[in-house]
């Protein structure tokens, strides 16, 4: 009798020491930061600022400064993201070269070589966050093989939706226009992207996220449906200046997080867009700390979270935008 | 004495004439002047009208084609609607099954029809007049749409024995065809795809 309660004392005593211990582990992980860097897997070139940017749309001999420029190169920014021993991706740009002529693009580079500029391998890659599925933010998938993709079941129901509409091309996922596929869900999904979220899915390397979801501690997804496409997603990341929240392309735009303004319309509701922009003002106490994925200003003073940065292989640029404690500059 | 005086008034007389002429040289370089400030403000005010107009890089320019070649280009766009549009749905379904929105049974019913769609685009592809110089465009291409219709075959063994391996298999064929649809969309329609 005796040994038992013994034995229960003991059990009660180690019970609260692991429950202790518990707690100090999720109170430490908690308390992690993660290092940042921002990549430009390629670049846009001399697309028209109002298509972009509508409120911005140029007016011939406009001395206004909102509406004399022309054309803007637009980067294509991919979040490199290092928590612990966890390295994250948001968005993967794209690898299918074909498409440099295309799309009238400099500065690419496969996304496995640009983030071994930083000391990374792709093998390294365990999670890749994807804003949404547009073929320039989902399209380098099958070279990270390791990878656990993360992608909203709405931003595939979306796809789904608009393939079995039975009524007009133009809504129906069809790609109807050989000259000029924008806007319509068609345009952003060609066979070869949504091959390789299959590929994901098939492998059992993906998590199809419904809402909101804790990746990591303090590493959190967040909707941002109809911000951009049907099921679009920010990533919201704890570091040492403070927290940064990425958007892909329903934040296409700093400067429109800024200014108020809807950019990069494509299967976008402007109130959604809206509504994922507040999300960032309300996380990260502003719009400085807001991640875009096509800012012009990107890689310059006029963009300040991403000012800290260099030229890289193929012209394409780099940014090293928080280190945690600890972490190295892995600025060259 | 009057000689003086003659010579003297016979001074300022001149004096006077070439203070005069002075003055008007002044004059008519204050007149060029303004004249050239003139022209110069009205040519700065013009200099923003005549900014072109956005020559953006996804106008793409490639290299022309004979009428023959934008013939054949034109009908295989046709094609390459329905085939795209096929490919995409042949995905989903895929998709939809994993995301347990449907069982073997419905892999079967969406894909079946799919494998008829690329079977009847290759003949269609065949029997085109194709340019001797887009021979090598059109087996590749009909080679991808073999490879769609193996492909969607593949997925309806799922259906028989359940076995994701099929799916598997399919999936990689499908990726290779998809990346041959981009080569050669971009050689014939290279405004197709665009940044979103």
């Amino acid at each position: 009798m005796g040994g038992n309660v013994k034995s229960q004392v003991f059990k009660a005593l180690a019970g609260a020491a692991l429950v202790a211990a518990t707690a100090l582990g999720a109170s430490v992980a908690q308390a992690q930061t993660c290092s940042v860097w921002l990549v430009e897997n390629s670049r846009f070139l001399k697309v028209p600022f109002g298509m972009f940017h509508p409120d911005r749309s140029f007016v011939q001999g406009s001395t206004d400064a909102r509406n004399n420029v022309n054309t803007v190169d637009l980067p294509v920014n991919v979040g490199v993201i290092k928590c612990g021993k966890e390295l994250i991706l948001y968005d993967n740009g794209w690898n299918q070269t074909d498409y440099h002529k295309a799309t009238g693009t400099d500065h690419w580079s496969p996304l496995s070589k640009q983030i071994a500029q930083l000391g990374f391998k792709a093998d390294d890659v365990s999670k890749i966050i994807i804003g949404h599925g547009h073929w320039d933010h989902a399209g380098s998938l099958d070279e990270f093989p390791n990878a656990v993709l993360y992608v909203q079941a709405e931003e595939l129901r979306g796809i789904e939706w608009a393939l079995n509409y039975p009524g007009h091309e133009r809504i129906r996922a069809t790609n109807v226009d050989k000259g000029g596929c924008s806007r319509t869900p068609a345009c952003g999904y060609p066979p070869k992207t949504v091959d390789s979220i299959y590929g994901k899915v098939l492998r059992g390397k993906a998590v199809i996220v419904n809402g909101e979801m804790e990746v990591l501690p303090g590493v959190r997804i967040h909707p941002a449906h109809r911000a951009h496409t049907a099921g679009s997603q920010l990533l919201e990341v704890p570091t040492a200046i403070g927290k940064l929240v990425f958007g892909s392309d329903a934040y296409s735009s700093w400067e429109a997080i800024r200014d108020w303004e809807v950019a990069n319309i494509q299967q976008t509701d402007s109130v959604q867009q809206f509504l994922a922009y507040e999300k960032c003002y309300k996380i990260t106490g502003g719009y400085q700390n807001c991640v875009a994925a096509h800012e012009p200003l990107s890689y310059t003073d006029k963009y300040p979270l991403t000012k800290n940065s260099w030229v890289g292989m193929n012209g394409g640029r780099l940014a090293e935008i928080t280190l945690a404690a600890g972490e190295s500059s892995r600025k060259k | 004495m009057s000689a003086a005086n003659a010579a003297l008034r016979s001074l300022r007389l001149n004096a006077r004439t070439q203070a005069r002429r002075l003055g008007l040289w002044v004059l008519l370089a204050l007149l060029a002047a303004f004249v050239a400030y003139a022209a110069l403000r009205e040519m700065r005010k013009v200099a923003p009208d005549v900014q072109p107009q956005a020559d953006h890089a996804f106008s793409q320019q490639r290299p022309a084609h004979s009428a023959a070649e934008e013939r054949f280009a034109q009908a295989m766009w046709n094609i390459h609607t329905d085939v795209r549009t096929a490919a995409v749905r042949m995905t989903f379904a895929g998709l939809a099954y994993k995301m347990g929105d449907g069982g073997h049974a419905d892999i079967q019913t969406k894909v079946a029809p799919l494998t008829a769609v690329f079977r009847q685009a290759d003949s269609q592809l065949r029997a085109l007049d194709v340019p001797a110089s887009m021979h090598q465009m059109r087996d590749r291409y009909s080679g991808a749409l073999q490879l769609y219709g193996d492909a969607s075959q593949e997925m309806i063994k799922v259906a028989q024995d359940g076995k994701d391996a099929h799916l598997l298999k399919a999936q990689e064929m499908s990726e290779l065809a998809a990346g041959v649809l981009l080569d050669v969309g971009d050689q014939l329609w290279p405004g197709e795809i665009k940044p979103n």
